[in-house]
């Protein structure tokens, strides 16, 4: 029965959107590694510490003697000591050589129950001398073992526990496509038909797209403050997606100027269709081939930007269909005031 | 549907309709090359010879920006009311677009050139740069970032003519977010040529400016037969 | 709800520092809240809406 379905897909949606929240914020952080001090090294015996982020990999009452930590430079491995570990750093000795394949030094710790950490370019000798690590320090790749860390989300740098925010941010923008394409459609059946009720269609869609892309902007703008330090940075993806608002805005401000003008149908399907294609230009077209910090770009749409953990997968795919459905119900919604309005005034 | 030639003859008097109405209302052309001349004197001023590359493009993008506007946003709504009737219900719509295109493609040419000159004739080049690194690109960049521009404006300006009330504020409103696009290449690129930028890195800008140019004024003409129809 | 978070906890034998803090269940708790705030006004529009349809509808015939 149709009002059955009715509910169950608006309901579903909520609930499926409850369940991201939950999931989302209630899933933990795979450990990982942040910073190294110090991360001048001289040479001779010194002391690193490394501090990790998300879960704990140690509990109180591990043996240091299990973690194993190795740099590596170039493709060498200079072995280490390490004197100490609590749940969220590791403290090491290493006797610094004075030759070095590389100045820069990348960290591992192989790690009994959380698998290995990395930290790339964690460590500098400015001193070294370019040649091979002495056979007395050098160091084999230890034995690595599996992670065991149940459902949890993959570890990013410079994103950490951000990355929850890929339930939100990504899945708005996909909704605001998805809406605006529809409405997209609705102009191009009104251009074709003149008819009023793809007009409403056509306004209902920009309307509730632009609820979407303001939100996608602002989750993105969060987002860019905590991983790049700025609110705003003049990135393509950032740029097509401020130019996308501003375009649709535009098109609530013909349809506004217009009024009652009975050619507002037309004029303001003409609008949409053109600012749609600039839309796909500028947020799926010029990304591709222009350099940007936006994270799956270098060729990628966006996708799968991150290597998509099946743990972020089982939360992801539900948030998208989730605020996809949001946004189509929030559509609906205006479409029916739109013609409840136009029934009214035109008894 | 008209036959090529027949929208090529539309086009071609439309165009010659437009250089007529420059010559008789010769008015507008001087408002836009006054406004443009008076703009650069108050960068001029306002900068006195002490302006760093990024603030040059900045200020140069600035006026042809807003010279572009004064003098493309009413092309649609030149013609007497009478006039424009009689077109609307004769001339076929591809060929008036196409006829004013090219008119709005010759009088920014016209205004790149007044901007450009007004520019270097006022302000000098920006203190770091003797002669800019490549004088040719730098030229190229202006006029090809006016013209997508242009292109743009034109299509707004049709939009906002059939407006009845405010309809040309309205295209400055419209057309902004419209041109950003071509806006930040057009900058991107004149800022690196008068830096010298290597070619490697600038040579994209000019082939996305032309694309982007194109595509719009494909859409244009596409679309405009929908706007025109009374 | 804790009782969801617990068992998540459990699940893993490791505690977050994230939840070690408390604010994973302050930000859970709003997020949930202005969910179902949203939730329940839109399921108001909706109704009113479908109201004033069936009474337009009615007036109609």
């Amino acid at each position: 029965m149709k009002g059955a379905w009715n509910w169950t897909w608006k309901a579903g949606s909520i609930l499926l959107l409850g369940y991201v929240i939950l999931r989302g914020f209630g899933t933990p952080l795979q450990p990982g590694l942040v910073t190294a001090t110090p991360s001048q090294l001289r040479i001779g015996t010194d002391t690193i510490v490394l501090a990790a982020a998300g879960q704990p990999f140690a509990s109180e009452d591990d043996a240091p003697a299990d973690f194993h930590v190795v740099l590596r430079a170039g493709d060498q491995l200079l072995q280490t000591e390490t004197v100490e570990v609590t749940p969220h750093s590791v403290r090491l000795s290493v006797d610094v050589p004075a030759t070095l394949p590389a100045r820069a030094l990348d960290a591992f710790v192989f790690t009994p129950a959380a698998g290995t950490l990395f930290l790339g370019n964690a460590c500098f000798v400015e001193e070294a001398a370019k040649g091979d690590i002495p056979a007395a320090v050098r160091a084999d790749a230890p034995e690595e073992r599996a992670p065991q860390l149940g459902f949890s989300f993959p570890y990013q740098p410079n994103i950490i526990e951000s990355i929850r925010n890929l339930l939100w941010h990504v899945p708005m923008w996909f909704a605001m496509f998805f809406i605006m394409g529809l409405g997209f459609v609705a102009s191009l059946a009104q251009l074709r038909t003149d008819s009023a009720d793809w007009d409403m269609r056509a306004e209902a869609a920009v309307k509730t797209g632009l609820v979407f892309g303001l939100l996608g902007l602002a989750t993105g703008s969060l987002w860019a403050r905590w991983t790049w330090g700025a609110w705003w940075v003049s990135d393509p993806q950032l740029n097509g997606a401020l130019v996308t608002v501003l375009l649709y805005s535009g098109y609530l401000i013909l349809r506004a100027a217009m009024g009652d003008d009975d050619r507002v149908g037309r004029l303001a399907a003409v609008y949409n269709v053109f600012a749609f294609i600039m839309l796909v230009v500028l947020l799926m077209v010029l990304p591709r081939y222009t350099e940007s910090l936006h994270p799956g770009k270098d060729g990628n749409p966006g996708f799968n930007s991150y290597d998509l953990d099946n743990s972020l997968r089982a939360v992801f795919y539900p948030a998208v269909i989730g605020w996809g459905a949001l946004c189509y119900w929030m559509y609906t919604l205006r479409l029916r005031m739109n013609r409840h309005a136009y029934r009214l005034l035109s008894r | 549907m008209a036959s090529a030639r027949h929208t090529l003859r539309t086009a071609g008097t439309i165009a010659g309709l437009e250089w007529q109405l420059e010559w008789r209302q010769g008015h507008q052309l001087a408002a836009v090359g006054l406004f443009a001349i008076a703009s650069v004197y108050v960068a001029f001023q306002a900068s006195d010879h002490n302006t760093s590359a990024a603030g040059w493009t900045a200020m140069l993008w600035l006026v042809h920006l807003f010279s572009g506007f004064t003098a493309i946003g009413r092309l649609f709504d030149r013609e007497r009311t009478d006039v424009r009737r009689y077109l609307q219900w004769t001339a076929e719509p591809l060929g008036l677009m196409l006829g004013k295109l090219f008119h709005a493609v010759l009088t920014t040419t016209a205004l790149t050139a007044v901007v450009l000159g007004a520019f270097v004739l006022f302000l000098g080049w920006p203190q770091e740069v003797d002669t800019p690194g490549k004088p040719g690109l730098l030229v190229l960049g202006a006029w090809m970032g006016g013209l997508s521009m242009t292109t743009t404006l034109v299509f707004v300006s049709a939009v906002a003519s059939q407006i009845r009330a405010g309809g040309s504020a309205l295209a400055a409103v419209l057309g902004l977010p419209l041109l950003l696009p071509q806006l930040i290449l057009a900058t991107r690129l004149t800022r690196g040529a008068l830096a010298d930028e290597p070619w490697t890195m600038l040579v994209e800008y000019p082939v996305f400016l032309g694309a982007l140019g194109a595509g719009t004024s494909a859409i244009a003409c596409i679309l405009f037969p929908y706007i025109w129809r009374a | 709800m804790t009782l969801v978070m617990k068992a998540m906890l459990l699940l893993n034998s490791l505690e977050g520092f994230f939840f070690g803090s408390g604010k994973a269940h302050v930000v859970t708790g709003v997020a949930l809240m202005i969910l179902a705030g949203l939730a329940l006004s839109l399921w108001r529009m909706d109704r009113r809406l479908t109201q004033l349809e069936k009474a337009s509808r009615e007036d109609n015939h």
